[in-house]
């Protein structure tokens, strides 16, 4: 099994999410935003970091790369897409997922460890970890309130695609960073094979990193077979 | 080909709080100024050719559909102008 980590210019989490796939058993190659084919790879991660130094809007030009065709192709054919905080941003805008993340509502850019819920245990991303279990992830954003009208929120949610919630953390007061809507932290495409979530798995696979909770999510992938 | 300098103004859609907004507006009242409400949107100053007036107004509505987010905000072309 091999994925592709797309770069933008302004990517930063683009060695995190290489390590953390590699970590789990999966090789991995570097993909310039311009290239117009992902033949040869089973997945694709668009990392987190500041695509276009997040002018416009965050994710907002980076949506538009070259690359994007060949992403939605990837979403539509049923294949795997992971994009993680800046990634996911890049998703909402390219509009293979639904929604918006507008602005933390403190407006501050929050990085810190946070509690997040696994809502679904029956996805390639999810199938290692126990349902309502709570994981302990970095989030490190300035634009992550997921956002959505009411009546897709409802939609969200009666079709069960919300797959990560802000979650207490021991115990702590407010847990929801950023203002997002319902807490929503992740969210999956309708088939299940599309994910987009805020907080950092890829940064959280390792002892020294202070979690390794992250460190299922990619070797649940590795169980996926691939036509 | 003439040349027309469009305006666009990128606004967060009507019922989406917008913190930035919010900020401006509680530091415009700690300095005295009683305003009802601050929303914070973003200009555009496009330059391009163009034909005609018309054509242009398409070019630059064309412009604003593709870098608006539909899901949290509206474009409006404010101005537009042929350059001398």
């Amino acid at each position: 099994m091999k994925w592709a980590i797309v770069r933008f210019p302004g990517s930063n989490c683009d060695e995190d999410a290489r390590f953390a796939l590699e970590k789990a058993g999966i090789k991995a190659a570097y993909v310039w935003h311009t290239e117009t084919s992902l033949k040869g790879f089973d997945g694709v991660f668009l990392p987190g970091g500041f695509s276009y130094g997040d002018y416009l809007r965050a994710g907002a030009l980076a949506a538009k790369s070259p690359v994007m065709e060949e992403v939605r192709r990837f979403a539509r054919e049923g294949r795997l897409v992971i994009g993680v905080c800046n990634g996911f941003q890049v998703l909402t805008e390219a509009g293979i997922l639904p929604g918006a993340l507008l602005a933390n509502l403190n407006l501050h850019f929050t990085c810190k460890e946070v509690g997040v819920r696994v809502e679904r245990t029956d996805l390639p991303f999810t199938r290692r970890y126990g349902k309502g279990q709570v994981l302990r992830l970095p989030i490190a954003h300035a634009e992550g309130r997921y956002y959505a009208d009411p009546k897709t929120l409802e939609w969200l949610e009666g079709e069960g695609l919300v797959v990560f919630r802000y979650a207490p953390l021991g115990g702590e007061g407010d847990y929801n960073p950023n203002g997002s809507l319902r807490d929503i932290a992740g969210i999956v495409s309708e088939k299940g094979n599309v994910l987009g979530m805020m907080p950092h798995p890829e940064r959280a696979v390792d002892e020294v990193l202070g979690s390794t909770d992250g460190l299922p999510l990619f070797l649940g992938l590795l169980e996926e077979v691939n036509a | 080909m003439p040349r027309y300098q469009a305006t666009l103004l990128i606004e967060l859609k009507d019922g989406i709080l917008d913190p930035q907004g919010r900020a401006v507006e509680g530091v415009l009242r700690d300095l005295g100024h009683p305003v009802d409400s601050v929303r914070v949107g973003k200009v555009l100053e496009v330059v391009f050719p163009a034909e005609t007036l018309l054509e242009a107004e398409e070019k630059a509505k064309a412009m604003g559909r593709l870098l608006t987010n539909p899901v949290m905000e509206v474009f409006t072309l404010e101005a537009i102008k042929e350059l001398p």
